[in-house]
């Protein structure tokens, strides 16, 4: 995976730079707009980190730019400025995500990997918490190496906590994935389906488990 | 709170009555003063006259004698009154030689001039006014003709009781009217100052840009209020500046603390690297909160958005779910009755209620449910099972970099790093209070604390968004 990160305050691009290549990325840090016009120009980028108020311009210019060309690769804002309108603004000028400084290397990593697992980004993405790994393309799970079958809805509850791990996936969010606008479902459908996966998961002793937040949704985070 | 003022009307109205009654006095001691120099001028040419017409009738008798032989018209003036008129004929060294009352003439020779003209006699028994008289030389004689002061003390008496009856009553009816028109207009032009004081107090640091009204002022009340609208917008400024300073300054750390944070995430794992990812995160949390303290103070926000509480909870509990998480702690929320339509600030909340529950999730207790409850009339409440705030603090606790008794930090907590600051809480009553709301914290049956969010923004009754 070939990253382009722009950021013009040095210390911060070497150390960005050499973290993302510690987690295995290919990283070309550049520190202003023009470099990065230049180095999109010539080089195929799967995703871009993105400072905004850069010595030459600021950054939003150069992703609307990038955006109105057609570009899809996934963009990450990376910026001090951390007022809501901004967060919507960057959102809107079609930034995928957006971290303010300061920001921890490991969160940066994790949301830069879910980024590239996105739709848009390669097919055949495999999903990972704990010891459960998910292969999205062939539908194909296992438990610590072991393959675990699941029903379809299950599958389907599974990858979508899997695509958000680490956060909260509203009820809402999950009975439209699921069940679509117009089926009328249970009230406590949705209970019955999480408390099967879980029976599942524990089942073959899974180092991942599906916590239920009452009254927002559920959340997949790794341990027991 | 008030000081020892006086008023402007009544002084004015005091004044003016002083200045009437000093006016009325000269008044009459000017008509007084006029009254008896005409009575004077009167007696004057009453009294030549007189003298006159007793000389016109004066003869000398041979031996020496004076011969008088007066009309019985005059022989009834001078002998008919009780005495009031006195002729007295003497020679050149005032001896007397004829009169019409020789009793008095012996009382009133010794105050005749040696020369002509007119002469005053004090105050006797027979005459308690005194008397005026007028000599004059006649041949051989000197003529004097004397009258009581009565008559000229009468006519003084009469034009000063003329001046008292009627122009007293005039003067004080155009005085009174006058002080009624200068404390109407004193009134009246102060009303503009009223309302300027009106506006004055209700000027905010919460609400720059109030001003006092400058319109339909007074020339001599408008450089006041000209002068304190200035001076409001020059402490305005600074306090702006200052405002944009403490944004500005928690703005520029927030670089050099990426870099730090970026540094330490670098190293390797070890107890030291965890204590010292903790401090920097801390201080992170500190300039958040300042940059979040900053934005509320710095604008006026706009509350004036219809917001969904229940998409505010679930944003808030979202966000630090993956936080309580792995400290044991379960995250819910919990609907009573359904919210009230309500106008706010959708990110403003999502903040004040984050503060909350980040608060609740540090005090509660491994393994313990922390939960929102939203009541139907506009009303978050964060529910946890910690220890519960003191009565004596709770209202402290709101209040800026307020920090409490160390033992009521949870140690072992991982969020305790990130809640020290001291502003959580401040923000939340500063949200609750730009909608036009409260916070609060109660005790909980059973133990814990209730920490209470209530807006003050129906959609209906909404009367804009000046909170």
């Amino acid at each position: 995976m070939r990253l382009l990160a722009v950021e013009d305050e040095p210390d911060l691009g070497l150390l960005l730079r050499d973290a993302l290549r510690h987690a295995a990325f290919t990283v070309d840090l550049v520190t202003g707009i023009q470099d990065a016009e230049d180095h999109l120009a010539v080089a195929g980028y799967d995703a871009m980190i993105l400072d905004l108020g850069l010595a030459d311009g600021d950054g939003l210019a150069l992703l609307r730019a990038l955006r109105r060309r057609g570009a899809m690769l996934p963009v990450l804002i990376l910026t001090a400025r951390d007022a809501p309108e901004d967060r919507v603004t960057g959102l809107d000028s079609g930034a995928d995500d957006y971290l303010v400084k300061p920001f921890h290397v490991p969160e940066l990593i994790s949301r830069m990997r879910a980024l590239l697992r996105r739709p848009n980004a390669a097919l055949g993405v495999v999903l990972q918490v704990g010891d459960l790994v998910l292969d999205t393309a062939a539908r194909h799970l296992t438990v610590g190496g072991t393959p675990l079958e699941l029903s379809l809805r299950e599958m389907a509850l599974l990858e979508l906590l899997l695509r958000r791990q680490g956060r909260v996936v509203t009820r809402e969010a999950i009975e439209q994935a699921l069940y679509g606008f117009d089926a009328a479902i249970g009230s406590n459908a949705l209970e019955v389906l999480v408390h099967r996966l879980r029976r599942r998961l524990a089942e073959v002793g899974a180092h991942a488990a599906v916590h239920t937040l009452r009254g927002v949704g559920y959340l997949l985070a790794e341990g027991t | 709170m008030k000081p020892a003022s006086w008023s402007l009307a009544p002084r004015l109205a005091w004044r003016l009555a002083a200045v009437l009654v000093a006016a009325i006095g000269l008044a009459a001691i000017a008509v007084g003063w006029r009254a008896i120099v005409t009575a004077r001028a009167l007696d004057d040419t009453a009294l030549q006259i007189q003298v006159h017409a007793v000389a016109v009738h004066l003869a000398t008798a041979p031996g020496g004698t004076p011969l008088l032989d007066l009309p019985p018209a005059l022989e009834t003036a001078f002998h008919g009154g009780a005495g009031d008129n006195v002729f007295i004929i003497t020679t050149p060294r005032d001896q007397v030689r004829l009169s019409s009352d020789p009793a008095a003439a012996a009382l009133i020779v010794p105050y005749m001039p040696q020369t002509d003209g007119l002469f005053r006699v004090p105050a006797t028994p027979a005459q308690p006014e005194g008397m005026v008289g007028f000599v004059t030389r006649f041949g051989a004689w000197r003529v004097a003709v004397a009258q009581s002061r009565e008559q000229s003390e009468v006519l003084v008496r009469s034009l000063l009781s003329e001046f008292f009856s009627t122009g007293l009553v005039l003067l004080s009816v155009i005085g009174g009217t006058a002080a009624l028109i200068g404390i109407w207009t004193v009134r009246d032009g102060l009303r503009p100052l009223r309302r300027a004081s009106v506006a004055a107090s209700r000027v905010d640091p919460a609400q720059p840009g109030r001003r006092l009204p400058d319109a339909d002022l007074p020339a001599e009340v408008a450089p006041l209020v000209i002068a304190v609208n200035q001076a409001l917008a020059r402490l305005e400024a600074a306090l702006g500046a200052q405002r944009r300073f403490v944004g500005e300054a928690a703005h520029a750390l927030r670089t050099p603390l990426a870099v730090l944070t970026a540094r330490l995430d670098a190293l390797p794992e070890s107890p030291d690297a965890g204590l010292l990812r903790r401090d920097a995160d801390r201080m992170t949390r500190l300039i958040e909160q300042m940059l979040r303290m900053a934005r509320l103070d710095g604008q006026p926000l706009d509350v004036s958005k219809p917001v969904d509480l229940r998409a505010v909870a679930i944003e808030a509990i979202s966000m630090l779910a993956p936080l309580a998480l792995p400290q044991g702690i379960e995250l819910a929320l919990r609907e009573i009755g359904t919210p009230a339509p309500l106008t706010g600030n959708h990110a403003a909340l999502v903040i004040g209620l984050t503060n909350l529950i980040e608060n609740a999730v540090a005090h509660a207790p491994r393994g313990s449910l922390v939960e929102v409850e939203l009541a139907a009339a506009a009303r978050i409440a964060v529910l946890d099972r910690g220890p519960g705030v003191p009565a004596a603090e709770r209202k402290a606790i709101f209040e800026r970099f307020h920090r409490g008794p160390v033992g009521h930090v949870k140690r072992d907590s991982q969020m305790r790093g990130a809640t020290g600051a001291g502003l959580g809480l401040a923000i939340v009553a500063g949200v609750a209070a730009a909608h036009r709301g409260a916070a609060w914290v109660e005790g909980r049956e059973g133990g814990g604390a209730a920490f209470v969010l209530k807006l003050g923004t129906p959609a209906d009754g909404a009367e804009g968004s000046c909170a």
